[in-house]
């Protein structure tokens, strides 16, 4: 089953939508839903032009497609537990919120909180996301649990704040703080960053870039051969927080 | 002039002796009257359990702590969301929810009137003006003195007469209802880096201990004629061999009120621990609830803890701080100049974890034991045991022996050496459950007077209609619909209103703050004082006339005149 929704135009495209109902399982029992368009609940229909093709026995084979300016639709795929979204340009925040299952593919740009709280499945993002990508949220101790994040762009603050399972790589560089509080999972980072890991717990990241203001509470442990054949430092850490995990950094630079 | 006739109840009503009688009962302008006329609205409550609303005379739903505890905790704003509908909020929170969502939820377990457990006087505002957006219940706050310097300082120089003399104006000052003491003295000795073990211990810099405060209070309280008796939070609590220090307060209690208690000892669960660490701890509700048994001029309430996740705030500084280095979860500390301080941090009771089972089965134990339901009433210091959304099941905890097995079999495997709860039978029946969760907290309050916690003529209707038929349900066996009705009212009747149908809100009210105002008389004016007036304007950060709390802050009052006897 392939459910293609194409964005209608619109009046005033800075309004953000509201659309946790784009979800694999919800739209294969009819696509009749509402969502939220600023404060004005809208029928799915009202917004997208959609085309359903095929049918489905589950979520697992059902595709969704959405197309058009799509930058301000927000939570999609929150609690998808199965099947797979396509998103052909940006994707707004919080876009795959708590999935469990299946996949989501953003070919742009995705805004802040991708793929937060991400318990399983996969998430892809070929362009650049925004701050806190698969971090945690306000207060929780426990960020992204399960499942993999890969990020072929640049990344921005924060990213996989809180991290305590999974596995998120970012191809591009990181901005502050990535790896802040994180607790378990492996953090691959391609590109730079600068202050990462701190108060860390437990987990493994490692940076094939430079880090700036590296964190200083990391205690250097000795060298070690990274992925791609070319050595780089260990630190264990973070020891203001009695951490225990590891970080591996090709260049670093503390702050003068 | 409004009308309502409720057909059919099915009434218990232990203040006025009424133990299961089906009678109906007739409303006119928010008060109980004999009958009414035949145009009355009429809810049919088809012999359903009708009980008065229930009063909650310990909890904490606002304030600057309570408020601190919102912001500390953004993830417990996930939980318990609801949309806005019709005349109700949109809701948010689970342990500390926001005002209206506590409001909506006690109104729905069929409570119509909360006791703020504890309020620094120097930000009575904020708890006021959280009072006037809790629509659907009476409020009234217990004021903190634990470590008011100029009480302290009355007491370290033998003036009796001064204390009352501080307390009176700063109640109707700061339009609160009651003396509450949160570990007496230490949470000022905790601002000096020290903590206080028990109560024989010198304030540092006061020359006081804990029992002369807590005695002098209690005078104070008798002298100003308060409805309410003083509200002890004891000394060095939660921690193992602390019911020592628990008994030795309760031993020195003199008897000094006919009419009710002297002293209102809260949570005691948190103060009935025995050992000597962590690894000997175990349940000492035994000579606790002993000593109860021997004093009627002392009333507790259970401070039960269920297992879950809440957030506990108090007055109680140091405590905070200790139960912060064992868990290592985020932490707040607050310092009250001149007057107290307090402390928050989230928790989570685990039943796998033995020290948290053993508290769990302290406070049904207490409740057990303690013979006279008068004297033990069923909170859980919401949210500091458990939220108190988990009222309806420690009801059912309370009636059926059944459930307390079922769930003492979820629980850490040693807790049966360490506590006697599985020896206990007894089970509470309907009246006792009744005196625990309305009646005797509203006697205990000093507020049948003005109608509340009974269904008697003249008292104001307030309510609750649960759906179940007691003669149909023995509650020891089917625990569960116990649950069901007592989580969700039929009816829940404010001032002769219906404010809630099968878990419905149905309008928005406006509450009535209840505070007490002593008149001294001449001679006896502290606010003219001028030793009193120069520690004012020398260590407070505010003047003394922008400390009283103006009377806008209060929408709909209910001022209790009291006269002081010096």
């Amino acid at each position: 089953m392939r459910i293609t929704l194409s964005m209608r135009e619109r009046k005033n495209p800075y309004i953000p939508i509201e659309a946790e109902k784009i979800v694999p399982s919800i739209l294969m029992k009819g696509t009749d839903v509402t969502v939220y368009e600023g404060n004005k609940v809208r029928r799915l229909a009202d917004l997208f032009e959609i085309v359903v093709e095929g049918e489905a026995a589950s979520a697992d084979e059902v595709e969704v497609v959405l197309r058009g300016d799509t930058s301000r639709v927000k939570r999609v795929g929150e609690y998808m537990d199965g099947g797979r979204i396509t998103i052909e340009g940006d994707i707004g925040m919080h876009c795959g919120n708590f999935m469990s299952a299946g996949t989501i593919e953003v070919r742009g740009n995705a805004a802040g909180w991708f793929a937060r709280e991400l318990r399983g499945g996969t998430v892809i993002c070929r362009g650049n996301t925004g701050h806190y990508c698969a971090a945690g949220y306000r207060g929780e101790k426990k960020g992204m649990a399960g499942g993999k994040v890969e990020v072929f762009g640049d990344a921005g603050d924060f990213a996989a704040e809180h991290l305590s399972g999974g596995e998120v790589i970012i191809h591009g560089n990181c901005g502050d703080m990535p790896g802040a509080e994180m607790r378990g999972g492996t953090l691959t980072i391609g590109g730079d960053c600068a202050r990462p890991c701190g108060n860390m717990k437990a987990g493994t990241c490692t940076v094939l870039g430079t880090v700036t203001g590296m964190v200083p509470t990391f205690e250097r442990t000795g060298e070690t051969v990274g992925p791609d054949g070319r050595t780089f430092t260990a630190f264990v850490g973070d020891i203001a927080n009695r951490g225990k995990g590891r970080l591996f950094i090709r260049d670093f630079q503390y702050l003068e | 002039m409004s009308e309502l006739l409720v057909k059919n109840a099915y009434v218990i009503d232990p203040i006025n002796r009424i133990d299961g009688e089906v009678m109906d009962i007739a409303v006119r302008d928010g008060r109980i009257v004999e009958d009414v006329g035949p145009k009355a609205t009429v809810i049919d409550a088809e012999g359903c359990l009708t009980l008065p609303g229930g009063v909650d005379s310990h909890t904490h739903v606002c304030g600057t702590k309570v408020n601190f505890g919102r912001y500390m905790s953004p993830e417990d704003m996930r939980a318990g969301r609801e949309a806005r509908r019709g005349v109700k909020h949109a809701t948010s929170g689970y342990s500390v929810p926001t005002t209206y969502a506590n409001s909506y939820r006690y109104a729905v377990m069929g409570y119509t009137t909360l006791l703020e457990g504890a309020m620094a006087p120097l930000e009575a505002r904020h708890t006021h003006e959280e009072f006037s957006a809790t629509p659907l219940q009476d409020m009234m706050a217990n004021t903190l003195f634990d470590g008011n310097w100029g009480v302290m300082n009355a007491i370290r120089d033998g003036d009796q007469d001064r204390v009352a003399e501080i307390v009176g104006w700063t109640l109707s000052a700061v339009k609160g209802f009651g003396i509450k003491l949160t570990n007496p003295g230490g949470t000022e000795a905790w601002g000096f880096g020290k903590n206080l073990t028990c109560i024989n211990d010198e304030v540092p810099n006061f020359g006081v201990t804990p029992i002369e405060i807590i005695q002098a209070m209690i005078r104070a309280c008798e002298t100003l004629r308060l409805p309410h008796s003083v509200h002890l939070h004891c000394n060095n609590l939660g921690n193992p061999g602390n019911y020592a220090c628990t008994l030795g307060t309760f031993n020195q209690i003199p008897d000094l009120n006919e009419k009710r208690q002297t002293l209102y000892a809260t949570h005691v669960q948190f103060h009935s621990y025995g050992g000597s660490d962590w690894k000997t701890f175990c349940s000492k509700a035994e000579p606790v609830a002993y000593t109860v048994n021997n004093r009627p001029q002392i009333v507790i309430d259970m401070g039960q803890v269920m297992f879950g996740k809440t957030t506990t705030m108090t007055a109680d500084g140091p405590m905070e701080f200790n139960l912060y280095r064992l868990h290592h979860d985020k932490w707040s500390n607050h310092d009250v100049e001149l007057e107290t301080g307090s402390g928050i941090i989230p928790v989570f009771y685990r039943r796998k974890n033995l020290v948290n089972s053993i508290m769990w089965a302290i406070g049904l134990e207490l409740a057990l034991l303690v013979k006279n339901p008068w004297q033990c009433m069923l909170t859980t210091d919401n949210p500091n045991g458990a939220p108190f959304v988990k009222y309806p099941e420690i009801i059912a905890l309370l009636m059926s022996k059944k459930y307390r097995d079922a769930e003492f079999a979820t629980v850490h495997p040693d807790t049966g050496s360490k506590v006697v709860l599985p020896a206990l039978d007894r089970e509470l029946d309907w009246n006792e459950i009744a005196v625990m969760t309305r009646a005797g907290q509203a006697k205990a309050l000093g507020i049948t007077g003005i109608g509340k916690g009974h269904l008697g003529l003249g008292a104001e209707a307030d309510i609750a209609i649960y759906p179940i038929r007691v003669g149909e349900v023995d509650p020891a066996q089917e625990y569960g619909k116990v649950i069901d009705a007592f989580s969700r009212t039929k009816y829940t009747i404010k001032r002769g209103r219906p404010v809630t149908r099968d878990g419905e809100i149905l309008v928005h009210g406006e509450n009535t703050t209840i505070w007490v105002d002593p008149k001294m008389g001449p001679g006896h004016d502290i606010g003219h004082d001028a030793e009193f007036v120069k520690m004012f304007d020398r260590y407070y950060s505010v003047r003394m006339s922008n400390y009283p709390v103006q009377d806008e802050y209060l929408k709909r009052s209910l001022r209790m005149e009291t006269e002081a006897v010096f």
